[in-house]
């Protein structure tokens, strides 16, 4: 793969390609949850790993880890295939604990690293020189994100009252506010 | 589809999604997209008598569809269900996918081309089919049908007052902005859709006239590629989408017409070149310009509410001109929950105690005017194996110096606005609680990835000008250089960025050119 290759792979495909794939693990992952229906995107090892960073990024106490990863699998069918490969290659990644070794000198997976430790993982994901890391880490931090605070229940902890209410008015002439059209709804109020 | 005064369902209008077979369709005139710029050139086109078939990828939504709920709307109306970033994902990219295209989700900011960058076009990148004076008249007929009218004072929420205030105290200059809306109840939610149709966006103005002057419309339809013969178009090929708008049917188009007019959008337009092997000069995708954005949150002791009230009721472009450095312009943006948690810095208890504030926080953002310096190129849009669009957008130096001064600029008139403190979106974030810390903002790092960018405003990578070494369409009627019946009519003919937010900049050169187009 040449280096224009690398580029149109992309972030997920750069990280992967940095670290030598994603397939090594030391440890298996941690079974953390078990999705209630059919994953469209990711695999069973990518659910548990989603599940155990979103239980980090997402702290309120009425988040559901394993309904913000469903929902999460859900968002990834709407991207390019090739996005949705890249991001399973990114989870394995972020999982795979000899990469951990290499970089950050954990030889754990993620999903079997205490709370704390998960924090420490995602911060020097944050930090790192390599910008791969870096937009991995954001990547990962907007999917919990987009599935939380989508979710109306998340918002009274944030103080929005939720949409107002326009009691179901609507324009509904394609011709609203012209002057033409101003000018005939003049005429006809001022129509005996 | 309930509203059927605005939203059309006749024989014309056809939903790919449920159709049982192939589609063979065929017009005079085959236009691919209907945002800003198809949309227009279809009303004027349709109402001189011309047979136009109109094609979306997007579905066809209307106020039912706008609940004001970002996890039911954004991913109806967005392209990749607003997860479109650039190749190394250090920038987000906002851009509509509907009938009606970015106007459905845009915040109304309505600006003319500023004259001086119609200007420099002419001098610096061959342009001489129009000048300014050529524009206005155009200016002048989209102004009063999307009924675009300076608004109140009054009527600015608290995120934009103050933001406008703040600017008026540093002596900044500043004013209301220019809005496509009629009786806007001021929801703020027109990034997810008008939830009343008082924003004029093309869904329920001129795609409507378009349809009712006899145009069809084809929505749910992808178009893959166009192929070509002897340098003609003869036909485009589309794949139908599925009603979730992400699923193949299995069913294909084939669209046949006299011309073709791509509307697809930056990004989207040159993507269908790309795949279509039109890109003899190599220059098809290059020069994409984004007024890439950032942003701080100013924190106050009183409720700000981001999230109500018109989206963008104010903008200075005290900073549009900065010789040699590279200009921006500051504006508001909505704090709806899901754009201020993605925007926001950090993860876990500090991303949480930030959002428990969110109420209380100004969104205030800075837009680089990308593409007038030669060392801003722009991006390019690349094609991904499956065809799909991927731009590659990296930063150059002289952005990253336009983003540290904007970032100052708008902590200093948030603090001029009482803020208590001011947060910006690097990651981790980078916190300043008066004028005295300004320093400590600029030295955050500025590099891919540490800070948080946006674009909502996708230009160039199609660009007009008389040179065919230099540009792709001619500027005298956006013609394709070397296939005469093609025409690309979008924000993807603009050789450089404008300095204000496009809408009203496609439906002006639309407009003129589709008058041309309409003669010929």
């Amino acid at each position: 793969m040449n280096r224009r290759r690398f580029v149109q792979r992309g972030l997920f495909g750069a990280a992967v390609l940095l670290l030598g794939g994603g397939g090594l693990s030391l440890y298996p992952t941690r079974h953390l949850a078990s999705p209630s229906k059919p994953l469209r995107v990711l695999d069973d090892r990518g659910f548990q790993v989603i599940v155990a960073v979103a239980a980090r990024v997402i702290t309120a106490p009425d988040a559901d880890p394993a309904l913000l990863a469903e929902r999460i699998d859900e968002s990834l069918s709407r991207v390019s295939p090739e996005a949705q490969a890249d991001l399973a290659s990114l989870v394995g990644l972020f999982e795979n604990a000899l990469p951990g070794l290499l970089l950050d000198g954990r030889a754990t997976p993620f999903t079997r690293l205490g709370g704390a430790a998960q924090d420490r993982a995602l911060a020097s994901w944050r930090d790192s020189h390599l910008v791969v890391r870096r937009s991995g880490y954001h990547a990962l931090r907007r999917l919990c994100f987009v599935a939380y605070y989508g979710d109306e229940r998340a918002w009274p902890g944030i103080h929005y009252k939720g949409p107002p209410d326009v009691n179901g008015f609507f324009h509904d002439d394609s011709k609203a506010g012209t002057p033409e059209w101003i000018a005939a709804q003049d005429a006809k109020a001022g129509a005996p | 589809m309930t509203k059927l005064s605005v939203i059309r369902a006749s024989a014309g209008v056809i939903d790919g999604s449920l159709a049982s077979s192939d589609l063979d369709l065929s017009a005079d005139v085959c236009i691919i997209g209907s945002g800003a710029g198809g949309a227009v050139v279809a009303s004027v086109l349709a109402a001189a008598g011309v047979s136009v078939i109109l094609v979306e990828e997007g579905g066809y939504f209307s106020t039912a569809d706008f609940d004001m709920h970002e996890a039911h709307t954004v991913p109806k109306l967005y392209q990749e269900g607003m997860q479109r970033t650039t190749a190394d994902l250090a920038i987000s990219v906002l851009q509509g996918r509907a009938v009606g295209g970015t106007t459905v989700v845009n915040w109304t900011t309505s600006f003319r081309t500023p004259e001086a960058v119609v200007e420099h076009w002419s001098k610096k990148h061959a342009v001489g089919g129009f000048k300014y004076a050529d524009l206005v008249p155009h200016y002048e007929a989209i102004e009063a049908r999307l009924s675009i009218h300076e608004v109140d004072e009054s009527a600015m929420n608290r995120n934009n007052k103050k933001l406008y205030d703040g600017c008026k105290s540093k002596g900044f200059a500043v004013a209301p902005t220019r809005r496509n809306v009629y009786q806007c109840m001021q929801t703020g939610y027109c990034g997810t859709g008008c939830p009343i149709n008082a924003k004029r966006s093309m869904l329920v103005t001129l795609v409507p006239d378009a349809i009712d002057s006899g145009a069809k419309l084809l929505f749910r339809c992808r178009i893959d590629r166009l192929d070509s013969a002897a340098g003609e178009i003869t036909a485009a090929h589309g794949t139908l989408l599925d009603a979730s708008g992400y699923g193949v049917t299995g069913k294909g188009a084939t669209i046949k017409a006299k011309r073709f007019i791509l509307a697809g959008g930056a990004i989207n337009s040159p993507a269908v070149l790309l795949r279509s092997g039109l890109n003899e000069n190599a220059l098809v995708g290059t020069r994409t310009f984004l007024h890439p954005t950032i942003g701080v949150t100013g924190l106050y002791d009183e409720p700000i509410e981001a999230f109500y009230g018109a989206p963008q009721t104010a903008a200075s472009h005290a900073f549009a001109h900065r010789g040699d450095d590279v200009g921006f312009f500051m504006e508001a943006a909505p704090g709806y929950p899901v754009l201020s948690a993605t925007a926001m810095p950090g993860f876990g208890d500090s991303h949480r105690r930030m959002m428990e504030a969110s109420s209380r926080r100004t969104v205030h953002i800075a837009l680089a005017i990308d593409g007038f310096h030669d060392d801003v190129p722009g991006g390019t849009v690349k094609l991904r194996p499956s065809g799909a669009p991927l731009l590659d957008y990296p930063i150059p130096p002289r952005l990253w110096e336009a983003f540290r001064t904007a970032q100052r600029r708008l902590a200093e008139v948030n603090f001029a606005s009482g803020a208590k403190e001011v947060t910006t979106l690097h990651d981790p974030p980078v916190t300043a609680t008066s004028d005295k810390d300004l320093d400590r903002l600029d030295a955050a790092p500025w590099e891919p990835c540490r800070v948080g960018v946006f674009t909502a405003h996708q230009m160039g990578g199609c660009r007009l000008g008389d040179d065919p070494k230099s540009s792709i369409v001619r500027s005298e009627d956006l013609r394709h250089h070397t296939i005469k019946n093609l025409y690309v009519v979008d924000g993807s003919v603009f050789p450089t960025s404008l300095g204000v937010n496009p809408q009203e900049s496609i439906y002006g050169l639309a407009r003129l050119m589709a008058t041309r187009i309409v003669g010929r």
